[in-house]
């Protein structure tokens, strides 16, 4: 080895702007860094990602699959531009906050003021995910089922029933109520225009859930210290009479 | 099951359009309520929907129902009370017609807000 001329003189050293001569990949030469580190990691074997992947297709006479490339080559350009959907629309119905009145909470003995269950009094049970309450007649009092019905379409008066024991099934949500579509083929062979409307009747798990839940709720009202007065009160209907004025009216 | 349940709106009565002393605005129409006296009173209407009922001679199609019937309805909105004499304003989706006057409104309880 040759004599070190540079013996006890610094490696790096400032320059006049205060910049050092020497950059750190080069002081890793010069001190030969290299010779302390031994520490090295095994290199891991990449993951493989497959080429292509097996995609089911709709269609009889298609061939079940296809061969769909993961990653689409440059060259791709669709055919047509698709409608972009827009997705930085900030207020989605799902997203919207659900308010609820103070005055009906469950239990509460509320008034339908519109519909075909008008000036019936049921018992407001829940608030459904889509802001629209869960009421129920009960069925057996005054013939309402269990339903979903806007607060805006409802009285609530003062008296209420304790309906923290009634536990409604939480399969009892907006889409237990949503409407069922028939599914109608438009068959070439039948007459299009023999499509019956079928009148609506309630599902077998319908009849057991109202059941089920009515039962809870008769109970709940036979423990009110007015029990027996508010099975005649959910029976009758509301109406305005003469002198009456809904102004004036406290419910 | 429950017997029919009696009324579900206040009644009202048309008593005019706005109106200056010369010059009126067919589309805003004024709505005397019955018991209402005051611009408390009156303000329990506001938002509420109204409807004025009447006759026709031709029969004509009733939504969700087969039947044809000859009532006929125009829909409207209760807005303001104006003054303070307990009347009310409200606006209709067409503008009421000038023989309605004094002629019954109905003004429902919802959209509720009790």
């Amino acid at each position: 080895m040759a004599k070190n001329k540079n013996k006890g003189k610094p490696r790096n050293y400032a320059l006049d702007s205060g910049v050092y001569r020497f950059s750190a990949s080069k002081m890793f030469h010069k001190k030969a860094i290299h010779k302390f580190l031994k520490k090295t990691v095994a290199k891991k074997p990449a993951d493989k990602k497959p080429v292509f992947v097996e995609k089911k297709i709709k269609g009889d006479k298609n061939g079940g699959t296809r061969m769909v490339r993961v990653k689409k080559l440059t060259n791709n350009v669709p055919t047509m531009d698709l409608k972009k959907k827009n997705t930085t629309r900030k207020s989605v119905f799902s997203k919207h906050s659900r308010k609820l009145r103070p005055s009906l909470t469950p239990g509460v003995v509320v008034i339908i003021l519109a519909g075909v269950h008008k000036g019936k009094r049921v018992v407001v049970l829940k608030q459904l995910e889509t802001g629209l309450l869960l009421i129920t007649g009960p069925l057996k009092l005054n013939g309402c089922p269990l339903r979903r019905i806007n607060q805006r379409y409802l009285l609530a008066t003062k008296t209420s029933i304790n309906v923290s024991g009634v536990k409604v099934p939480e399969t009892i949500n907006d889409k237990y109520f949503a409407r069922v579509k028939s599914d109608n083929k438009v068959k070439k062979d039948g007459n299009i225009f023999e499509n019956k409307k079928e009148d609506y009747k309630p599902s077998e798990q319908r009849k057991a859930d109202q059941a089920s839940v009515d039962k809870q709720v008769l109970e709940a009202i036979k423990k009110h210290p007015q029990g027996a007065a508010l099975k005649s009160y959910f029976k009758a209907g509301f109406g305005l009479n003469k002198g009456e004025y809904p102004h004036k009216m406290i419910f | 099951m429950a017997p029919k349940s009696g009324r579900l709106y206040a009644k009202a009565v048309f008593t005019g359009f706005k109106r200056g002393l010369r010059n009126q605005h067919e589309n805003t129409a004024l709505l005397k309520v019955d018991g209402c006296a005051g611009q408390e009173d009156a303000r329990r209407y506001i938002g509420k929907r109204c409807v004025y009922v009447y006759k026709a001679k031709n029969k004509t199609s009733v939504p969700n129902s087969k039947e044809k019937s000859q009532l006929r309805c125009i829909w409207g909105k209760v807005t303001r009370p104006p003054g303070n004499a307990g009347s009310v304003r409200a606006k209709f989706r067409r503008n009421l017609p000038p023989q309605a006057m004094g002629c019954r409104v109905r003004i429902m309880l919802y959209p509720s807000r009790i």
